[in-house]
């Protein structure tokens, strides 16, 4: 709770930019549902349910590990740059989805993907290589990653919405909160001069690729 | 907890039998001896016959009867009434005791290796300590029949249940400690305890647990064996309070395994009174464990120290070179 009110504090100069009042709006939302993180997960009505909740965490947490591990690339080679604070702002955010993530695992004892180490690794290599390429390298970067995170939550509303939307109501309004983040991380991307860079088509496709094979895997292992 | 709720929200609405037949399908293993007693309870109260039907509908009423008396009454009188114009009440009770004992293929399958049991000493983990259980039960050794991969599902079936008592143990002492009546252990204390309680349930049939080892590692109980293995490593860090989310989730249980698998094996060639042998290995185990996670705390936070040497070397040249000015 005191972690809580410190972020909510250290956050505060975000909240001043008239652009970031929606985001605060939502950002004092999952405050106040970090609380009560208990209830987020249904109890499993049977075996096969627990097994597509725990794939569905699995990955998810996978996928914010390894966002998290991007904007750590992008800021060891970027921090001091101008784009710093920005990059910054968003990895902040990331951290606090990681964090809901853990706690989610934890108390429903979600087996964690294996490859983390891997994803690790390669996320902490993309954000850094595409960093190396300037400021509009890393945040084609971004734009690709969000989008690709993004198109991923999107299809995950859409199962718990055709299963039982009432069933899921908490763990959908998170989802939600989750890809709305993701999808101002892209816009945020798109308005630094993402496109501006040089092999930008090939760059984000590359990476969606590889986003996709990343969700794949970690859904299996 | 949740199921209660579930039997509550089931009581309350009582449309009909699928909507109350279908919630009390997904209860754990308490629950569903709760069910059972009740039902039992139901069952000689009512002077109803065994059926599949009645009794799941039965034990459905039951199950809400904790929480809705009146329409417990309504709907059993109404069930009463229902099932003895279907089928005939059945005159002889001791039938009825054993007929009310299992209501699935699987419930019976249990109960006859639970009875096998008693004869392993004397049969081995084999198909005649199965064919003694069914016939101890009053049934035909025929039942054996039932069992194609017959010493497996013995051992199987031993080894779940020994993981099931394991689980109701760790749960307790969680709930005992949660409550503020009992100490937290420290985690080498309690994965020991844990061990031990665990092990000591194989020592009634420590004669014979060699043989059921070699039949757990046969290639098709393999899967099976692995993952009662995987599950009771894992619920043990659960009530030891782990809940990493990283490799850590991996490593620990990894490390369990081995501390659980060598200190069984060493139990099984162990002759000194009352396992002391046994525990004293399982002690230095643990320890060595606890050794190895200290130091390599210990490397990393080295290894972090000497990185961060090497960032302030670097950064230094940058800035006698002058590479690191803001562009």
């Amino acid at each position: 709770m005191h972690r809580a009110a410190h972020t909510a504090l250290c956050d505060w100069p975000q909240f001043v930019r008239p652009a970031m009042i929606r985001q605060s709006l939502r950002c004092t939302g999952s405050l106040q549902t970090s609380s009560r993180a208990y209830s987020v997960i249904p109890p499993p009505r049977d075996r096969e349910e627990e097994e597509m909740m725990h794939r569905m965490l699995r990955v998810d947490h996978a996928g914010e590990y390894g966002a998290n591990r991007i904007y750590a690339g992008q800021m060891a080679v970027l921090g001091r740059s101008r784009t710093g604070p920005l990059i910054q702002q968003m990895w902040d955010q990331e951290k606090k989805h990681l964090a809901k993530f853990n706690e989610i695992l934890a108390e429903n004892r979600v087996r964690p993907t294996a490859l983390l180490p891997l994803w690790n690794l390669a996320g902490f290599a993309l954000g850094a290589s595409t960093a190396l390429l300037g400021k509009e390298g890393a945040m084609a970067c971004t734009v690709a990653v969000e989008e690709s995170i993004s198109e991923h939550y999107n299809s995950q509303i859409r199962a718990l919405m055709e299963s039982d939307p009432e069933r899921y109501t908490e763990l959908l309004q998170m989802i939600k909160e989750f890809r709305d983040d993701e999808m101002d991380h892209h816009d945020t991307g798109l308005e630094h001069d993402a496109e501006s860079l040089p092999g930008y088509w090939l760059l984000k496709n590359a990476i969606q690729l590889g986003c996709k094979a990343a969700i794949y895997v970690s859904q299996r292992v | 907890m949740a199921a209660l709720l579930r039997g509550l929200r089931a009581g309350r609405l009582l449309r009909g039998l699928p909507s109350v037949v279908a919630a009390p399908a997904s209860t754990n293993q308490q629950c569903s001896s709760l069910r059972r007693s009740f039902h039992c309870a139901a069952l000689r109260l009512q002077d109803e016959s065994k059926s599949d039907k009645s009794s799941a509908s039965s034990s459905s009423s039951s199950s809400s009867s904790t929480t809705h008396h009146e329409h417990y009454q309504a709907h059993s009188s109404h069930q009463d009434t229902e099932a003895a114009s279907q089928q005939d009440p059945d005159p002889n009770s001791s039938d009825r005791e054993q007929d009310e004992e299992y209501e699935t293929e699987e419930q019976l399958q249990a109960q006859i290796l639970a009875a096998a049991l008693e004869f392993v000493p004397l049969h081995g983990w084999s198909m005649e300590a199965i064919a003694a259980g069914a016939e101890s039960l009053g049934l035909s050794s025929a039942s054996t029949g039932m069992f194609p991969n017959g010493s497996g599902d013995l051992v199987l079936h031993f080894i779940s249940q020994c993981n099931s008592k394991l689980t109701e143990i760790l749960a307790e002492q969680h709930n005992q400690v949660q409550l503020g009546q009992a100490e937290r252990k420290k985690t080498a204390d309690f994965l020991r305890d844990a061990v031990e309680t665990r092990l000591r349930m194989c020592i009634p049939y420590i004669e014979t647990w060699p043989q059921a080892l070699s039949i757990l590692l046969l290639p098709h109980n393999i899967p099976d064996s692995l993952k009662h293995l995987s599950t009771m490593v894992d619920d043990i860090w659960y009530y030891a309070g782990d809940r990493s989310t990283d490799m850590n989730w991996y490593t620990k249980r990894a490390v369990l395994t081995g501390l659980y698998n060598t200190t069984e094996l060493v139990m099984l060639q162990d002759s000194s009174p009352d396992f002391k042998d046994t525990w004293a290995f399982l002690d230095n185990r643990i320890q060595d464990v606890v050794n190895m996670a200290t130091t390599a705390k210990q490397m990393q936070s080295t290894g972090e120290a000497v990185a961060q040497g090497l960032m302030g070397a670097a950064v230094t040249l940058k800035n006698l070179t002058g590479l690191n000015q803001k562009r």
